[in-house]
């Protein structure tokens, strides 16, 4: 009975001492006592993470939150701030959210560089009124109900992102007065996606906008710190869609990054740096991110290969490879793993892409084009690598031939040129280019070359034809000296 | 023929009293003795320069003086015109042995002051073709208006640039206004195929005719000689058919020069473009070139550069009028100090141009 009356007493001081000295600054905010007799803010601020955590109101109003004087509590002499306005929001937040120590306070393990990386993004320093930021913390946390990122109720959860974000950016009115030529569409599109479907669903996991342009480092698209810079799209996107784990649900391959790498199109862009070249929203979109289906990728590559998909469109490949559903392009050129189009790829041959339709038994007419055509690129190929040879003979020689040189970068236009009409897969077209343009030219390249490469000969026997009759009219000249001055000393003596 | 030739001799000799002229010559004499081998080295110069003459009125026929013609129309000379290639090397090969024969003529005359009175104005007319003759190397240097004709016509200039007072108007003059461009070949091309040939032509005649009218200089020891050990060979023929054969050598040696190394074009200037590396002027600017880089930035008051032309300036004007201040030679004493003087300033030139060359 006795230790039942002392545990009994224990819990009650206990429990007096907690509600007396708790964290929750319910019992002793004054601020809160009588805002939440007020109703509005108080009612929000008692969800928030901050008061959870007991943190007053003072944290970032000042005062004094321990006096129920109101004109004490709210005394500028105790440091009192009132309604932060402006920069000063994302200040007083950084007052505690950039100090390493004062977060583990409150047990928190959150990064400590959000300000920092607001002021470098482009909402940290774009303004519309020359007084504030465009956004502050408050802009997508909200003031007094702020939860965790991973409360479904926050307003940067992943399924509120798209709608946090298009609040502003939805609004045409308000993107005109600092960025009039910025689209507003982005959310519409993004519920047309991949990734915006199944966030709609319900799924937090696809990207949302946060996932590809970052939180609080936003940058312009055209930054090229930004994660959306096409330069740095690729590795963007790869760093859910190379995740096999991550991706394990969507069955969906994960090596599409190891082979655009590989191809040309991720070479020019990873390696040259070319940032004209496509990058993965070039042919997927970005915002309305999705796989191009099987009709409309000649369209998706089209956009760039303009003059290709135009021939193919009018060549009977077009109706044949829609009555068998073959994906235009790619069945020749892969997606992702798009190689150089070389030589190799057209005629016959074993690796060549047209003997996967065209044999010897099926299809021959198709067989025998390329087999004629690819016999006509090869001719080009030799008769310009034979005139380079010749004129870098006759260069060597010290021949002037700069001018066929040049003549002969046209056989190398015609070769480019061929690559695109092969898309007409017409012989005669095809044969207009190569013969007609290249062939000409390297003939003509050739011709010129070795009149240089005689024309150097020619020097040489022509000199020494001249320095054998000059040496001996110079010789007849000595003899006639002697024979001068041999008389002139008989005539002496 | 020999009648042809002889009908021919009457009928100008009747007009023009040749004769009296083979009589001058025949009676003009060239001292024979250890050093007699210097004397052809005028003759030597002559002919190059005849030859330069020849060709370049040959190439005149199609050069088009321009920024956006002279390139091509050498290109096209190079290329496309009967031995226009042919014409252009054996121009540029000519140009480079005429300052070569006549810097070698210079100091055969100098080693043997042959300057002294009385031909102290036969050298000062040879200094001048000898500075002509520099002048038309520089002026030509740029008509190709190639990379680097353009850049070494810049640093040319810009050199001249740095003397003081004067230095700012005579860049200005050379390149037809602040910087090379179409002006600064419009120019140079007027030098070279007007102004230069021109002058050079007038001091030239006057050289030749002072030349026949003192004859030949005999060395200093022939003086003290009695006129029967004095070794002599008749002006004309003997001297003249021997720098005939000469001459004919001299022209082998440019048709082999001409087939063998044939002028090269290389790029057309873009002024935008950067310099190409290793820039250098030609070999007879060479050593001045080099020896500028040796002076340090500043020499009390005045900057290295400015010192170092203003110290070859007055090296030439020394050079030009030492009959004037050579006194020991011109009262007929040895004068071994300008023998040394000489030596030094050879072994400096070929010393700084190998280095120029070699850097």
């Amino acid at each position: 009975m006795k230790n039942i009356i002392f545990l009994t007493c224990t819990f009650l001081v206990l429990t007096t001492s907690f509600v007396l000295n708790g964290k929750t600054p319910e019992s002793s905010d004054q601020c809160f006592i009588c805002h939440e007799q007020l109703g509005g803010v108080a009612d929000q601020f008692k969800k928030d993470v901050h008061f959870q955590k007991g943190i007053s109101c003072a944290g970032c109003h000042g005062g004094d939150s321990k006096s129920d004087d109101m004109e004490k509590a709210m005394s500028k002499s105790v440091g009192f701030l009132g309604i932060p306005k402006g920069d000063d929001i994302s200040l007083r937040c950084a007052n505690c959210h950039a100090k390493k120590e004062m977060m583990q306070k409150y047990g928190s393990h959150l990064p400590t560089n959000q300000l920092e990386l607001l002021k470098a993004s482009v909402h940290g320093k774009l303004s519309t009124n020359g007084k504030e930021k465009i956004v502050q913390c408050i802009t997508c946390h909200n003031a007094h109900g702020i939860v965790s990122v991973k409360n479904p109720a926050s307003p940067v959860y992943p399924l509120n992102v798209p709608n946090t974000c298009g609040k502003c950016h939805s609004n045409a009115k308000f993107m005109q007065t600092y960025n009039p030529s910025l689209a507003v569409d982005q959310v519409a599109k993004y519920r047309t996606s991949v990734h915006g479907m199944l966030n709609a669903k319900g799924d937090p996991k696809p990207a949302e906008c946060a996932s590809c342009h970052g939180s609080h480092g936003i940058r312009a698209t055209k930054d090229t710190k930004s994660q959306v810079y096409a330069l740095n799209i690729p590795e963007t996107c790869s760093k859910c869609h190379s995740d096999a784990l991550y991706m394990s649900g969507y069955k969906i391959p994960t090596d599409q990054y190891a082979k655009f790498a590989k191809s040309v199109h991720g070479k020019a862009l990873l390696e040259k740096h070319d940032a004209s070249a496509p990058a993965c929203n070039s042919c997927h979109g970005n915002h309305g991110a999705t796989p191009p289906g099987v009709e409309s990728i000649s369209k998706v590559c089209g956009t760039c290969h303009a003059l290709n998909a135009d021939l193919f469109s009018s060549s009977p490949h077009k109706q044949a490879f829609d009555k068998e559903k073959l994906p235009e392009c790619e069945t020749c050129h892969n997606n992702h793993e798009i190689m150089p189009a070389t030589k190799a790829m057209l005629g016959v041959d074993k690796d060549a892409v047209c003997s996967k339709c065209h044999t010897e038994t099926k299809s021959t007419k198709g067989y025998l084009v390329a087999k004629q055509m690819r016999s006509y690129i090869d001719s080009l190929e030799t008769s310009e690598e034979l005139a380079l040879k010749l004129i870098n003979d006759a260069e060597q020689k010290g021949m002037e031939i700069s001018e066929t040189k040049f003549k002969l970068r046209d056989a190398h236009q015609a070769k480019l040129e061929a690559r695109t009409m092969v898309h007409s897969f017409s012989e005669q077209k095809f044969k207009d280019v190569v013969v007609g343009k290249g062939l000409s030219v390297t003939s003509a390249s050739i011709v010129e070359a070795k009149e240089a490469v005689d024309n150097y000969f020619f020097r040489r026997y022509g000199l020494l034809v001249s320095v054998l009759i000059i040496s001996l009219l110079s010789f007849a000249l000595y003899l006639y000296i002697k024979q001068i001055e041999k008389k002139q000393a008989e005539s002496r003596s | 023929m020999k009648k042809i030739f002889k009908n021919a001799y009457d009928y100008l000799d009747e007009r023009l009293h040749l004769e009296d002229l083979v009589h001058f010559m025949g009676k003009k004499y060239v001292p024979v003795h250890s050093h007699s081998i210097w004397y052809y080295f005028g003759g030597v110069s002559l002919f190059f320069f005849v030859v330069q003459v020849v060709t370049g009125i040959l190439l005149l026929f199609y050069y088009k003086a321009g920024p956006d013609l002279a390139f091509e129309s050498i290109q096209y000379i190079m290329s496309k015109v009967q031995f226009g290639w042919l014409i252009r090397s054996i121009h540029g090969w000519a140009a480079n042995l005429f300052i070569l024969a006549a810097v070698i003529h210079m100091f055969s005359v100098y080693f043997e002051k042959a300057y002294r009175k009385p031909r102290e104005l036969t050298w000062v007319t040879g200094m001048l073709m000898l500075f002509l003759g520099m002048g038309f190397g520089f002026s030509g240097y740029l008509l190709p208006w190639n990379e680097l004709a353009f850049f070494a016509t810049k640093v040319g200039s810009d050199i001249a640039g740095a003397v003081p007072i004067i230095g700012e108007p005579i860049k200005i003059l050379m390149r037809g206004g602040p910087d090379v461009t179409g002006a600064t070949l419009s120019r140079l091309f007027g030098f070279h195929v007007a102004l230069f040939p021109g002058i050079f032509t007038v001091v030239l005649g006057i050289h030749l005719l002072l030349i026949q009218r003192q004859g030949i200089s005999e060395p200093m020891h022939f003086e003290h000689l009695p006129p029967k050990e004095k070794k002599t060979m008749p002006f004309f023929p003997n001297f003249i058919l021997r720098d005939l054969l000469l001459w004919l050598m001299m022209l082998n040696l440019l048709a082999i020069l001409a087939v063998f190394f044939p002028a090269e074009l290389g790029h057309k200037a873009d002024a935008f473009g950067s310099a190409p590396a290793g820039i250098k002027p030609e070999w007879y600017f060479l050593f001045m070139f080099q020896s500028l880089k040796y002076f340090p930035a500043h020499v009390l008051f005045i900057e290295g550069e400015v010192l170092g032309i203003l110290l070859f300036g007055a090296a030439f004007a020394l050079w030009l009028i030492v009959p004037f201040w050579d006194r020991k030679t011109a009262r007929g004493e040895q004068n071994k100090l300008i023998t040394y003087i000489g030596i030094f300033v050879i072994m400096f030139i070929i010393v700084l141009t190998i280095l120029g060359w070699v850097a």
